[in-house]
């Protein structure tokens, strides 16, 4: 009953307090809309003219790739199909948008055919072209064969961005997401005082110390996720990359970086959360946590670029969920790294959690001047 | 009467730090704070700690309120050793100091329910209770204002309400009129006596002479740590007890600088 008055505490003073919901939520719209910003300024204003190099292009089908396009002010520059090799490494350059053939007998009126459409998936401009003409098939409402030649295997651009850039985005957001409510809920309570009200009551010091880290982890998955999600929305825009690929992982790959996540934000908390115990304002606990904060991006940047860690990285906190995810995005499925990885997030959380709990007990920490 | 309230040979040292070991310009590392203190205060009376500053009143508190730990010796309060029985020994004592304030952004209501759940009061009671003091206190006025928002009077109020929420047996208070206007202070001291009316024991620390005088059945005085007179009013002070606290540091410090 304490325990969950305690955390009710916790989650009453953050919704229903407007400022501090927005300033957790904002940061994902902002990033949202400035990276899209950022990818339209980067890849080019609408009114694109895409050049496709084609053999006959059936003019049924030119009429509506057409007139799709033309709904995002775009236009489609055809051009003869006399050299194929040419022509691919137009595309390939990002010259042309694609290489469009139609087999014999295709016919859009009667029963269909088979359509070759040749291009190149990591660039914008050849993905959208290839999507409007999947979508103009797909309105004659017959039966094509669309044989696909990709010129740069999709999936692997997309996993290898992702892969490096993503496990650092999400320690990054995870870090400043548990940073604002934490700082201010442990740090704070204790420069105000407040604290210690809580202290001269029956309830047991693990409890504060549980009170505060289980609501404040929930509070902070949040802010992590608005901004996340801010950032996986608005990456087609900002890299050019589509995230068809993310449908390429299996379910234990998200249940495993779901848990590599879940696992990383308690221990990211109850460690800021005993930095701040251990302080005597918030913008001392603000000043070393920075600090903190600096050693675990370094770290976590380390771990990209070193192309193969060991075993024992499962071993290390923070840096074990990183490598862990890298692994899941690059398309590998260590199953029992990642379990253990959990499992020792959460025994360094429990370790954290009793210090804590000992340093709310301790006089010294508590009301040394 | 029944004890309810006993120090057996209290002792409390700190550490000085550096920093205040230049601001007091001493080389002394430790300090004692409190000196094998002893004293007894007995159900339904307000017992008065009075000393200067610095003599030990408020480390002697903190250490009755489980906050800080002795170094030696122990206190027992309602039976309950403050040593080894300390979360006992909270369920059955309200504290107030300005040391530890509310939070701002809460209301009254919602601190009222909070601190009776960290005291494990049922619903029910709880909710008899703060309609109960509410209405004495006039807190119900102003029950939904944030904290934050309220005038000192105010907040000193739902301080005081919030220290009993859990209906204690004993209610320690450090230095209750302490940079309080004449108003507030008067709605302390008035307080004070509701809860002696009640049954409640009070012990309290002050340096204010008329504060005792008004209020206190007994009262002990200290200095550097030590009891240095303790009885009722009558029978240490015969009707002065500024003169007699004087003559008393006297004895033991010298004369005043």
């Amino acid at each position: 009953m304490k325990l969950a008055a305690l955390m009710r505490k916790e989650f009453h003073r953050f919704f229903h307090d407007p400022r501090l919901v927005v300033t957790m939520l904002l940061p994902g719209l902002l990033i949202f809309l400035l990276y899209s910003v950022m990818g339209s300024a980067m890849n080019g204003k609408d009114g694109k003219n895409y050049r496709v190099y084609c053999d006959g292009t059936p003019p049924l089908v030119t009429a509506l790739v057409e007139e799709l396009a033309k709904k995002s002010d775009d236009t489609v520059e055809w051009l003869p199909l006399e050299d194929e090799e040419a022509a691919r490494a137009e595309v390939k350059a990002k010259k042309a948008a694609a290489v469009l053939k139609f087999g014999e007998g295709f016919d859009p009126l009667t029963e269909g055919g088979n359509v070759e459409i040749v291009y190149d998936p990591a660039s914008e401009d050849s993905l959208n072209f290839y999507s409007l003409v999947t979508a103009s098939l797909n309105e004659l409402g017959r039966r094509f064969q669309v044989d696909e030649v990709l010129l740069s295997a999709a999936d692997a651009m997309g996993r290898s961005v992702m892969q490096s850039v993503l496990p650092l985005i999400v320690v990054c957001f995870i870090f400043s997401a548990c940073m604002s409510v934490t700082l201010e809920s442990v740090a704070g309570e204790k420069e105000r005082g407040t604290l210690s009200t809580v202290l001269v009551t029956s309830v047991k010091r693990s409890h504060i110390a549980l009170g505060k880290i289980v609501p404040l982890s929930c509070i902070s998955m949040l802010g992590a996720l608005s901004s996340f999600l801010g950032t996986a929305l608005s990456m087609p825009k900002l890299m050019g990359v589509s995230l068809g690929f993310l449908g390429g992982y299996s379910a234990w790959s998200y249940v495993l970086l779901c848990l590599l996540i879940l696992s990383a934000v308690p221990l990211v908390v109850s460690l800021i959360a005993l930095v701040s115990t251990l302080s005597r304002s918030v913008k001392e606990a603000s000043a070393y946590t920075s600090v903190v904060m600096i050693l675990v991006m370094v770290v976590s940047l380390v771990s990209a670029f070193v192309p193969v860690m060991g075993d024992w990285s499962v071993a290390l906190p923070v840096l074990n969920a990183t490598v862990q995810m890298q692994a899941l995005l690059g398309g590998a499925l260590p199953v029992w790294q990642s379990l253990v990885s959990v499992g020792a997030n959460l025994f360094y959380t429990a370790v954290l959690v009793f210090v804590i709990t000992k340093l709310f007990s301790s006089e010294r920490v508590m009301f040394g001047k | 009467m029944e004890e309810i309230v006993r120090a057996e040979g209290l002792k409390k040292t700190f550490t000085l730090s550096k920093k205040q070991q230049k601001i007091e310009r001493t080389g002394e590392t430790r300090r004692v704070a409190v000196n094998g203190l002893a004293f007894s205060a007995y159900r339904g009376e307000i017992y008065g700690l009075l000393g200067p500053n610095g003599a030990g009143k408020t480390t002697t508190l903190r250490m009755l309120s489980t906050l800080i730990k002795p170094d030696g010796g122990d206190a027992f309060l309602c039976g309950h050793s403050v040593v080894k029985d300390p979360e006992k020994v909270r369920d059955r004592i309200g504290f107030l100091t300005s040391d530890l304030k509310l939070e701002g952004f809460f209301t009254p209501d919602y601190l009222f329910d909070f601190f009776g759940a960290m005291h494990g009061v049922g619903k029910e009671t709880l909710a008899r209770r703060k309609k109960e003091l509410f209405s004495r206190f006039g807190i119900d006025k102003f029950a939904e204002v944030r904290v934050r928002d309220l005038s000192t009077g105010m907040l000193q109020k739902v301080s005081l309400v919030v220290s009993i929420v859990h209906d204690p047996e004993v209610v320690i208070f450090d230095e209750p009129t302490n940079g309080l206007d004449v108003l507030t202070a008067k709605v302390v001291t008035d307080f004070l006596r509701e809860l002696k009316g009640m049954g409640k024991s009070i012990l309290l620390s002050t340096h204010i002479f008329s504060l005792v005088e008004k209020l206190c059945d007994r009262v002990g005085i200290i200095i550097d740590g030590r009891l240095a007179a303790e009885g009722t009013l009558e029978d240490i002070a015969q009707g002065n007890l500024e003169e007699t606290f004087f003559r008393i540091y006297r004895e033991r410090k010298g004369e005043i600088a």
